[in-house]
């Protein structure tokens, strides 16, 4: 104890005198304890083959509307990737990594934009439980579907799958809350997990109380947590090939807000949204491989839509029962010639699209889909440049006419700092 | 804490059976040597691929969740596949922290450290050159503190482990001295690689490594850069391209039709080529290769 305290006095003494010391001398020197970080920036060139004006109103009929181009929306204004024509900064994507203690790691996902400041990701994660077991806790992309849990910047496309972006918004299911995995003790691949979400997603899920009056609102609150989701995934090998499969569940409230539109709605019931996965991916040697994935979403939404009087929202005009099955899918193929280049090819249908209200079928469109083509070279793992084509035709003008869009994107996507770890 | 370390230990020294996971086969057979039949060696990589480069297949998860206990190379070769592996397998046996990790890297002394860490200078390591298992007399360090390790987790078979562990010596060094013999002639001769994944085994045997096909560490070749390695070729005259079994010797082959050059396939593991079975055939085809 003197000794060590002789030690760090003659060290104090040291550091005064000398010029500066090397950071392993410092006595209260903490940079070793400074987390990974890096850094991702997301950038583009867009081409697109509408007008600026009119796309932002562009909608899937029965499904979302605003899905290319900016838009206002309860005051806040949303765009999706790649909204402008011409060049958009995506996002800065600061991302911070450390253990915390023997017992947690924690991970900080930050996404910088011009405009503000997202907690994209904000959780700690336990690893000292053992038998397969895994909890986490905070804000983070919940583990339903394939695509979800990733970050845009580990996607093999610009954009995300429209039956993803119709049903859950440009965030996908990205909710406070906790989640629980297990991995069964099994020769392959078995986990099962389960999530307890808020359930605040813009384009599905709700819970808040909606209407003009606040005293008194049009449609009570439902009690939170309210996203319940659960999921099942395995994978095995064959030769070089390797299958991954999962089927997920998801159950929640509704309360979607619309009441700020030109013909203001809300809607209110419960949802439950289905998912199932297939991935098979072949690998030729080290470098080049050939990957097929595909999801298959189905929504099934009950419960009751009121419309408002523009006039006074207030007064409800009318508020019909509303049943929404809907149901979609996306499949794609990317070959990775090497580690520089790659190539895919995407395919998106929205094929069901049964919306009743009062039991009456409102008819929907159900030939709604998209064609996308891409080509990207990596100068190396941190720098990739993509050339994407996309023909979209979902959307529909506000006369219910259908569109036909082509969009040609130019993306870079540039990292720096921590090795980011290779995704499955 | 420290108890709780214990008592996570515990059930290991109960089991017949400890399965042990490695990240490249070289550790595996060294394990497996040593271990025999107390240990269940499970190997993630494979030895023909790129040992950067290895894809985080989900049914490693499994594999890193069931083992009781974990060897890797270190010196960030796994930077890129092995960290999601140990963070999904929700198994504290395998972390980084706990006493069942064992970290290759701290046994040796590691080459070519870069003063500088920048990624200008391409996909660098900065605790230096990972590939120090090509140097032979490393296996034997290697196998030393491997042999440790286990006895610090099964003392139970101490002994044999002990025991097996001499054996794996004397017959080592045995072979140490014929691979020595063999190469005495290759001493300074001049050679080029692909990526320096030959570094300990040319310091071992006195090659002289005089440039790369890469630019620059994980940066694929470039026409410029290959023509300024030929006219390196043209001048300073090096015997042989010694190249890695999982890049592609396109570029090789031009520079080869260029210049004259042999290009040799060097195996850097075991299962890189067919006929390199088990630690003995490696090396027995990485000093043949060069005669």
């Amino acid at each position: 104890m003197k000794k060590q305290l002789l030690l760090s006095a003659l060290c104090a003494t040291i550091a005064f005198g000398a010029d500066v010391l090397p950071v392993e001398k410092r006595t209260f020197e903490q940079s070793k304890f400074i987390p990974d970080i890096s850094l991702i920036l997301d950038a583009s060139y867009v081409y697109r083959d509408a007008d600026r004006d009119e796309v932002a109103h562009f909608e899937v009929p029965g499904v979302a509307h605003g899905l290319l181009g900016s838009h206002s929306h309860d005051g806040d204004s949303h765009s999706s990737y790649n909204a402008n024509e011409g060049f958009n900064l995506n996002y800065g994507e600061l991302v911070l990594s450390s253990s915390v203690d023997p017992y947690f790691t924690m991970d900080g996902v930050f996404h910088l934009s011009e405009h503000g400041f997202e907690i994209e990701e904000a959780y700690f994660t336990t690893t000292a439980l053992g038998n397969g077991l895994r909890v986490k806790g905070g804000k983070f992309n919940s583990n339903f579907g394939y695509l979800n849990e990733q970050h845009h910047h580990t996607w093999d496309f610009a954009d995300m799958p429209l039956v993803y972006e119709s049903f859950l918004g440009m965030h996908g299911i990205n909710e406070i809350g906790a989640q629980i995995q297990w991995t069964a003790p099994t020769p392959f691949y078995l986990m099962v997990g389960g999530e307890v979400l808020q359930g605040e997603n813009e384009q599905m899920f709700g819970n808040s109380s909606i209407g003009a009056d606040k005293e008194d609102p049009t449609i009570k609150y439902e009690d939170a947590p309210s996203l319940f989701i659960g999921y099942i995934k395995t994978s095995f090998d064959i030769a070089d090939t390797t299958v991954f499969a999962g089927l997920s569940y998801a159950q929640g409230a509704s309360r979607i807000d619309h009441s700020a539109d030109e013909s203001p709605h809300a809607f209110s019931g419960d949802s439950s949204l289905y998912g199932a996965d297939l991935v098979v991916k072949h690998y030729f040697d080290s470098y080049s491989s050939l990957k097929w994935q595909s999801e298959y979403l189905y929504r099934d939404m009950d419960g009751k839509q009121y419309n408002f009087d523009p006039s006074d929202l207030t007064s409800v005009l009318s508020s019909p029962d509303m049943i929404k099955k809907q149901a979609g899918f996306y499949t794609q193929l990317v070959y990775a010639y090497d580690r520089s280049w790659k190539v895919g090819a995407r395919y998106d249908s929205i094929f069901q699209n049964d919306v009743e209200a009062n039991g009456n079928d409102m008819n929907k469109p159900t030939d709604l889909d998209k064609y996308s083509a891409m080509i990207e070279y990596n100068t190396s793992e941190f720098a990739r440049f993509r050339l994407q084509y996309n023909r979209n035709n979902a959307l529909f003008n506000e006369d219910g006419e259908q569109q036909q869009i082509d969009t040609v994107i130019l993306q870079a996507n540039i990292s720096i700092g921590a090795h980011a770890a290779h995704s499955f | 804490m420290y108890r709780f370390f214990l008592l996570l230990l515990l059930p290991l020294t109960l089991l017949a059976h400890m399965s042990v996971a490695v990240s490249y086969p070289y550790i595996g057979a060294i394990t497996k040597s040593i271990g025999a039949e107390h240990i269940d060696t499970v190997v993630l990589a494979r030895g023909n691929w790129d040992p950067h480069f290895v894809v985080p297949r989900p049914s490693l998860i499994a594999k890193v969740r069931n083992a009781d206990a974990l060897i890797m190379n270190g010196a960030q070769l796994e930077i890129g596949w092995l960290p999601p592996l140990i963070n999904r397998a929700g198994n504290p046996k395998t972390q980084s922290n706990a006493k069942s990790f064992l970290n290759l890297a701290q046994q040796v002394t590691l080459l070519d450290k870069p003063l500088n860490v920048d990624r200008s200078g391409g996909d660098v390591h900065p605790d230096g050159n990972p590939h120090f298992h090509l140097n032979p007399h490393n296996i034997l360090i290697l196998a030393k503190s491997i042999k440790e390790f286990l006895i610090s987790l099964d003392n139970e078979h101490a002994d044999i482990y002990e025991k097996n562990f001499s054996a794996f010596k004397s017959d080592w060094t045995k072979k140490l001295k014929v691979w020595k013999e063999k190469m005495r002639t290759n001493k300074g001769k001049k050679v080029i690689q692909f990526h320096d994944n030959l570094a300990y085994f040319n310091s071992a045997y006195g090659l002289e490594s005089i440039g790369t096909i890469e630019p620059l560490p994980g940066i694929p070749p470039s026409s410029r850069h290959t023509l300024a390695l030929i006219k390196l070729i043209k001048e300073q005259k090096p015997g042989y391209i010694l190249h890695d079994v999982y890049h592609s010797t396109k570029t090789a082959q031009y520079i080869a039709d260029k210049t004259g050059i042999k290009i040799v396939l060097m195996p850097h593991d075991i299962g890189a080529l067919d006929t390199v079975e088990d630690l003995t055939s490696l090396f027995d085809y990485l000093t043949s290769a060069i005669q």
